[in-house]
């Protein structure tokens, strides 16, 4: 059973940060030390209806977030932009659903249990205090709950980062803590390599321990990482990076209960992932341009990422780019899907962008997607003269397609104009492939009358073919409308209606309600 | 005769003029525009950095002036009359603000064209055509109690000391262009950040004499102000945040296509994760994390990229690859909790589940042959649209080894090559599908 016991802050979701920014707040002002408080607020309502056509869920969620920042808290003499800077930035949110049920989340109601789900999570986003410039601009650190984002992907930690920044263009990272993840105090899933479902389950009882092998306990992931990144020369750039992270603790192997094999668990320190990242981009301003980047899983033992993109300067108003992308799914080592026969993608593109005038940009391409499938029968390398041989070498198996090669492909256009407070948008995209089609188009826009009053709108045709499953095809016509209300500097108010019409809902609609707040000191 | 004679005179003046003569003549000729004729400023005589054709200096940084006044510069800073730019600028070398006003008085003028600006109620016009009001302030009209129009030059949004570049030795034509060859100076002759990279190219550490290339070198901090909402308007001490201040009344700063490639294009959302995978600090100078966490943690739909009923259009999307969903999705948590209480994931709660098959019919989606539409097709053509639904144990019913699951073989051709690495390293996932004590030959291989 889930225990009453839950984490102190996930009862009092904003207590912790509210306190810490008041205490910010009516601090003496013995200097100039900048505070901020922000919350962002939204509710939304509207329905799910199952794709197999019966369920439906009631959403009524509410995503509450309050953020404090102080800088300058070594109140360094204004004008200076090389002095020591140190900063403190914190942010926790709520996202709740209140339209499940109780059911839900009781591991008793295994008619409507869903492991790992909750009805009102809070995660402390990131909570770390900076220092930028310090010893003469060589060092930098951050210590707490910390973004990473290089070519390894977007990542969350707990622990410390410090960077060494040199005169000589170079500049060395290492850092050092505890991967952020779910099923821990105040912390998301969001992070943690995916292949593993994972959260709090140290209160179930034991039988309903058994009745989710594959919802695996989580642990502390320890993890570190180092980079090295030129720096300076604002005419190219890269950045050399690699991480490591440890999954600790029990996890499930057994996935049946009745099994008859050991172990039912493994236990012990082992690897969750192991890669190395390059990513570089070059400039040359009456020319182009050039980015490109590499991901190499260590674990793996194979490169799963690899892209690069050449822009050409046409004139002054024109760019022509030409792009390539290279994925393979990988998980997290724990993950029995890294051993499966996934095959990777292949993305090319040709695209424009012209800048007709300083109000109106146009951006449009094409691209081809190559999936890459198995085209020869099973062949494990080596002789398997004992081995129980697969139900595949069925010859009725064995057939494989000639073409290894199928190929999707699509095109975009998108618009933007600006004219003082007045944006319009236009967003068009066309996929074709052997799953299906989706085409259409979004036009928004938005006007902010006399620096107050929002009045937007949002309206699209989108049409979509599923190959695989006919009865989802429709055509769907939607519309936004949004009014709201700047009260103050970056503060807002904020109501939006949506509707949508298709062959598969019918008609439904969402409301929200958005409140933005920032309270500056 | 008298009428006669008068037509001779006018069509004579008129065929001078027409001819030059009247070239050097005052009203209207000269001094109101950079060029004679208003032709277009060569790319030499520009600022470093601009560019052919030219769009000018950003407005965000360089709000739009009005400049009320007729002025000549090449008729000054030449042999003749033997002006320089210190002659009129002189406060120029001492400045230490973007803030200063740096255009001359009206007394550095009162030396030649004998006029009297001391006192600004009463000036007193010279007696010379040039000494009078109208030769220089444009629209100036006798009878209107000495005014004269505003000249409205909005300070910089930007952190700057024209003394410490000129302790170094930088001329004003580094930064302005040949503003000696022209007439009229504009906004166009002021700097474009392109030019200011000609120096500012060393990291944070290096001396203090050197020109950095971080943003807040040159760019005001702080994503508001002190004083208001309308930016920074006598000083510089507007100096808050990390991220540099990017909205101003006069336009909104965005980085140029040739910076990082960074060029914010309407389709930028789909590229920008280039820029942000090689310099996320680049990013960092503009944008905070809640910025980021908007879309790649969010949790309200972002309709710029899921537009339109994206509940029911994401299914087809996902296989697509259209767009990567773990870029801001993880799979196994977002995903597989949403389709489990919706019913459509196998591991869902028994209520959720209803009377449909999400999948194709058995005979296309597990039976042989494969083909397009069979599961092993489709999951080697796109895992993370399985992954995004089921659970290890789904696979494991039939992938698993004899006497585990069915004993389907999942892996790729030549797999147990190189699984003996991954082993050591982790054998988790080998026990979920082998035997760990048995006679399971495939992981004594791996082993």
């Amino acid at each position: 059973m889930i225990a009453s016991r839950e984490n102190w802050l996930q009862k009092r979701p904003t207590l912790g940060l509210g306190l810490g920014a008041a205490l910010l707040v009516v601090a003496p002002n013995a200097y100039a030390l900048d505070v901020e408080v922000t919350s962002d607020d939204a509710a939304q309502f509207y329905d799910v209806r199952s794709p197999t056509g019966e369920t439906v869920l009631s959403r009524r969620r509410l995503l509450g977030t309050l953020g404090v920042s102080a800088y300058d808290l070594l109140d360094a003499p204004p004008g200076d932009p090389r002095a020591p800077n140190l900063s403190l930035r914190a942010r926790l949110r709520y996202d709740a659903d209140y339209g499940a049920s109780g059911a839900t989340v009781d591991p008793a109601s295994y008619d409507s249990f869903v492991p790992g789900f909750s009805r009102g999570p809070v995660d402390l986003m990131y909570a770390y205090v900076e220092g930028r410039r310090f010893l003469k601009g060589w060092l930098g650190f951050r210590l707490g709950r910390q973004y990473v984002t290089d070519a390894l992907g977007w990542w969350s930690f707990d622990g410390a980062e410090a960077s060494l920044t040199t005169p000589y263009f170079a500049k060395l990272e290492a850092y050092g803590g505890f991967e952020q993840r779910g099923g821990l105090p105040v912390s998301t899933p969001r992070f943690e390599r995916d292949g593993i479902w994972r959260g709090n389950r140290s209160t179930y009882d034991p039988t309903v321990r058994d009745l989710y092998p594959s919802f695996q306990p989580a642990s502390v992931a320890p993890a570190y990482g180092v980079a090295l990144e030129s720096t300076g020369v604002t005419w190219i750039h890269g950045r050399l990076t690699y991480r490591r992270v440890y999954n600790t603790g029990a996890s499930n192997v057994t996935e049946f209960a009745s099994a008859l094999y050991a172990p039912a668990q493994y236990n012990g320190w082992r690897i969750s992932s192991e890669r190395i990242g390059y990513a570089v981009d070059a400039n040359w301003p009456e020319v182009g341009g050039a980015k490109g980047g590499i991901v190499y899983d260590v674990y793996l033992g194979q490169v799963t990422q690899a892209y690069a993109s050449l822009d050409a300067y046409v004139g002054t108003r024109v760019t022509l780019s030409a792009d390539y992308d290279y994925y393979v799914p990988s998980f997290d080592a724990d993950s029995i899907w890294n051993f499966f026969a996934a095959e990777p993608m292949n993305d090319v593109g040709l695209r424009a962008n012209v800048d007709i005038s300083k109000r109106l940009t146009v951006a449009g391409g094409g691209h081809a997607r190559i999936f890459d499938v198995q085209t020869s029968a099973f062949d494990p390398g080596v002789a398997l003269a004992s081995y129980s041989p697969s139900p595949n070498y069925n010859p009725a198996a064995t057939y494989f397609p000639t073409n290894g090669h199928p190929l999707d492909g699509g095109g975009n256009l998108s618009a933007r104009w600006a004219k003082g407070a007045t944006t319009l948008g236009l967003r068009g995209a066309g996929d074709f492939g052997q799953e299906g089609d989706r085409t259409g188009a979004d036009v928004s826009g938005e006007h902010v009358f006399e620096t107050r009053y929002v009045l937007g709108g949002r309206a699209g045709v989108w049409q979509w073919d599923d190959r695989i499953r006919a009865d989802r095809a429709t055509t769907s016509f939607n519309y936004v409308a949004t009014v709201g209300y700047l009260f103050a500097p970056r503060s807002k108010a904020r109501v939006e209606w949506e509707h949508d019409i298709n062959s598969l809902v019918g008609q439904r609609f969402r409301i929200m309600f958005w409140f933005s707040v920032a309270v500056t000191k | 005769m008298t009428r006669i004679f008068t037509l001779l005179i006018l069509a004579s003046a008129a065929l001078l003029i027409a001819s030059g003569a009247f070239a050097e003549a005052p009203a209207g000729v000269h001094g109101l525009a950079p060029m004679p004729e208003d032709r277009k400023v060569p790319l030499k005589w520009l600022p470093p950095g601009a560019f052919d054709p030219d769009s000018g200096p950003s407005d965000g940084i360089f709000p739009a002036q009005r400049i009320t006044l007729r002025f000549n510069h090449a008729r000054h800073v030449n042999k003749t009359v033997g002006a320089t730019c210190k002659t009129c600028h002189a406060a120029a070398y001492r400045s230490t603000s973007a803030a200063d006003h740096l255009v001359p008085d009206g007394t550095v003028c009162d030396a030649c064209h004998s006029t009297d600006h001391t006192d600004a109620a009463h000036v007193k016009p010279g007696d010379d055509e040039n000494g009078q009001c109208v030769y220089c302030h444009l629209g100036y009209k006798q009878g209107d109690g000495n005014a004269v129009s505003e000249l409205q030059l909005p300070r910089a949004n930007l952190l700057f000391s024209h003394k410490a570049h000129g302790g170094r030795n930088i001329g004003c034509p580094q930064c302005h262009g040949a503003v000696e060859a022209l007439e009229l100076a504009t906004r166009d002759q002021l700097p474009r950040m392109r030019g200011c990279f000609h120096c500012h190219q060393m990291p944070d550490p290096a001396s203090r004499g050197d020109a950095h290339s971080a943003c807040d070198t040159c760019h005001l901090r702080g994503d508001r102000t002190r004083e208001g909402s309308e930016g920074p308007t006598t000083n510089d001490t507007v100096l808050r945040g990390t991220v540099i201040r990017t909205m101003f009344a006069s336009g909104t700063l965005s980085p140029p296509r040739w910076l990082h490639n960074a060029e914010h294009t309407p389709d930028f959302i789909s590229r920008h994760k280039w820029v942000a995978a090689d310099d996320s600090a680049f990013c960092a100078n503009c944008h905070k994390e809640d910025f980021c966490t908007d879309c790649h943690d969010g949790r309200v739909r972002p309709r710029t990229i899921h537009p339109n009923d994206y509940l029911n259009m994401h299914a087809i999307e996902a296989r697509m690859a259209t767009q990567r969903c773990s870029s801001c999705h993880r799979e196994q948590s977002f995903c597989l909790e949403c389709h489990m209480r919706v019913g459509v994931a196998e591991a869902s709660p028994p209520s959720a589940r209803d009377s449909g098959r999400f999948h194709p019919p058995k005979s296309i989606w597990s039976d042989p042959p494969r083909k397009p539409g069979n599961h092993a097709y489709e999951a080697e053509r796109n895992l993370g649209a399985c992954v995004s639904c089921h659970t290890e144990r789904d696979c494991v019913v039939c992938h698993g080894a004899r006497g585990v699951g069915g004993g389907f073989d999942p892996h790729k051709n030549g797999f147990v090559g190189g699984c003996a690495t991954q082993f050591r390293r982790n054998p988790r996932p080998c026990f979920v599908c082998h035997e760990a004590r048995g006679s399971d030959t495939m992981l004594a291989k791996c082993r």
